[in-house]
């Protein structure tokens, strides 16, 4: 398997994905992995961002102007749907630590799990 | 509604109707409603309907809402061929089972709903990258196309599909949500939920060699050792999701079939959750189901109704048990002709351990019900009439003996299959389950199996499923 430059350039967002799965198994308190799990969610949309622009970088928008080198349209329309539904993801998640953390405020698994 | 989904897709079970249609026209969203999805489809509609109507007082319009929003996240994830669409449906149905599972909204089933999401978010997520490395290979989103793609994508779509239904290893949170859950939501996790992931799983089997050689495995792997902690386990209702996570470990040996085992033990599940506590005290009672059945102190519903809850409950864990002129004893031969033949003696050990387990939940749910009702249950012939009376009063006594009578009448929908050798097996099966229960009352009795609670473990899983899936896909080829 030889490194192309489309290779290359997915290194980071593997790298990325993980540095968050690391912080997700090593966390302590319920912040820090909603956080991790944030990278992760993060670095999956990069990677689709990624492949959809192997092609090329342009705007797949035809007008006067014509460029040769258009960048997927496919993925990145649904990657839309991964975006939206990672927040939302956060949102609840935030809202159970909300409502958690009034009666253990440092949100730790120790006192949680127990 | 939900009647006429039921009806309509019990229409087609059994036969090879396959309609596949296209959402916005070309290139558009594909479904396709198949033999696949005509069992998953019946099974949810009608264990949605039974949940509706045991727990109608109970039922704010908040959580009716949630059940219908899970409803339609079911039936695109059963209907879909679109790895997508399939990603956006089971996200869709975690969110409402979290809402499910907080229902109760005291600190510990917010936590497992929290375990809960954190971890289907992270199986997701893998799904995904799973999902974008097909992509490179093949062009597309299809679930056919998934035959070009790499080993990794694959193993790493799989083990998201597991987590989210729920099979060993990847399902440790099975039996911590549903013993923390309320009953309405437990019944409805169990019935539905975890069905959803069981037809895409069976799809890709289908199609592709490597992954029904491995399904096998994880599900031997994971109804065997689902089994044994669900002997093992003194609450009853964390060794119902014990038991879940072992039946569906069988409902994998077999992609012909899964979905119509699903099906069956789906609604198995939801009337034995349903009827698990009695009326009574399960709708003040602050404890976890488990808490619940020692403290069966006022009582204020007719001890017919109570009988009736109880009778349910056998028939209900007969019918898993695989007993026969039960619906779970149709199912279970067909997956056992179909299953290849290693997997066989392991499959009849399952079939045994289960036997036990729920001979041990029956012989708990009646003791505590005799010790309830002692005074009642004299045998004069004016109370039996009264009893009747009692039977016939309420709707909820009407779900329960429908459900029952309909549990025994599909049965009859096969009758080749009841042959003198199986008959005879699933009898001797379940004698002997009973046996070995008594044999191991005496282990329970101490601190056996730890529950576990870790958020380590359940975080951790899928990736471990991943490798696992990957290793044998590459170097062990099982």
């Amino acid at each position: 398997m030889e490194l192309t430059p489309e290779k290359l350039r997915l290194i980071p967002m593997v790298v990325l994905i993980v540095i968050g799965c690391f912080g997700l198994l090593n966390s302590k308190t319920m912040l820090r992995s909603l956080l991790a799990l944030d990278v992760i969610d993060t670095a999956t949309i990069s990677i689709f961002v990624l492949i959809a622009a192997t092609a090329g970088s342009q705007t797949p928008i035809v007008s006067a102007t014509r460029y040769n080198a258009y960048s997927d349209p496919y993925p990145q329309a649904i990657i839309l749907t991964a975006i939206v539904i990672g927040f939302a993801t956060q949102a609840l998640l935030c809202a159970i630590a909300l409502r958690l953390g009034r009666r253990s405020p440092m949100l730790r698994y120790r006192d949680l799990e127990k | 509604m939900l009647l006429g989904y039921a009806a309509a897709s019990f229409q087609y079970i059994g036969t090879d109707v396959a309609y596949q249609f296209t959402l916005v026209g070309e290139g558009g969203i594909q479904f396709s409603v198949d033999a696949y999805s005509f069992p998953l489809i019946f099974g949810s509609c009608i264990t949605l309907l039974i949940v509706f109507g045991l727990f109608l007082k109970r039922f704010s319009h908040y959580y009716y809402q949630i059940c219908l929003v899970l409803l339609t996240a079911l039936l695109i994830s059963f209907t879909t061929v679109d790895l997508v669409s399939m990603f956006i449906s089971l996200e869709l149905l975690g969110f409402s089972a979290f809402l499910l599972i907080a229902d109760r909204n005291d600190k510990k089933s917010l936590f497992n709903a929290f375990q809960y999401l954190i971890g289907g978010g992270i199986a997701m997520l893998i799904y995904l990258i799973g999902v974008v490395q097909a992509f490179t290979f093949t062009g597309s989103f299809l679930l056919e196309d998934l035959v070009k793609a790499p080993e990794t994508a694959l193993c790493l779509i799989v083990a998201g599909l597991l987590t989210k239904s729920g099979v060993f290893l990847c399902g440790l949170w099975v039996p911590n949500i549903y013993s923390h859950a309320n009953c309405q939501s437990s019944a409805v996790l169990a019935g539905c939920v975890t069905c959803a992931g069981i037809a895409p799983i069976a799809r890709m089997s289908q199609i592709l060699n490597p992954i029904s050689d491995s399904m096998v495995v994880i599900g031997v792997i994971s109804a065997v050792i689902a089994a044994i902690y669900a002997v093992f386990e003194r609450e009853s209702g964390r060794a119902l999701g014990w038991s879940s996570v072992s039946q569906l470990g069988i409902a994998i040996l077999s992609p012909t079939y899964a979905c119509s085992y699903a099906m069956q033990h789906g609604i198995c599940k939801a009337l034995l959750f349903s009827t698990l506590v009695s009326g009574s005290q399960s709708s003040q009672s602050e404890e976890s189901l488990s808490h619940a059945t020692n403290h069966n102190l006022g009582s204020k519903i007719p001890p017919a109704q109570e009988l009736m809850r109880v009778v349910v409950f056998i028939v209900a864990s007969l019918s898993i048990m695989g007993f026969p002129l039960l619906a779970g004893f149709i199912t279970k031969n067909w997956v056992k002709y179909d299953i290849p033949y290693e997997a066989k003696i392991i499959f009849a050990t399952t079939t045994l351990l289960t036997s036990t387990v729920y001979a041990r939940l029956i012989f708990d749910r009646l003791s505590t019900f005799i010790k309830q009702y002692r005074r009642d249950l004299s045998l004069s012939s004016s109370r039996l009439l009264k009893y009747f009376r009692d039977i016939f009063a309420t709707p909820t006594n009407y779900i329960l003996l429908i459900s029952v009578v309909s549990l025994v009448v599909a049965s009859f929908t096969a009758p080749e299959l009841v042959t003198f050798t199986s008959v005879q097996s699933a009898v001797i099966s379940a004698i002997l389950g009973g046996i070995l229960f008594v044999s191991v009352v005496g282990i329970q009795a101490d601190e056996f199996v730890k529950p576990i609670t870790r958020t380590l473990d359940l975080v951790g899983a899928p990736f471990l499923v991943a490798a696992l899936l990957l290793a044998n896909l590459i170097y062990l080829k099982i």
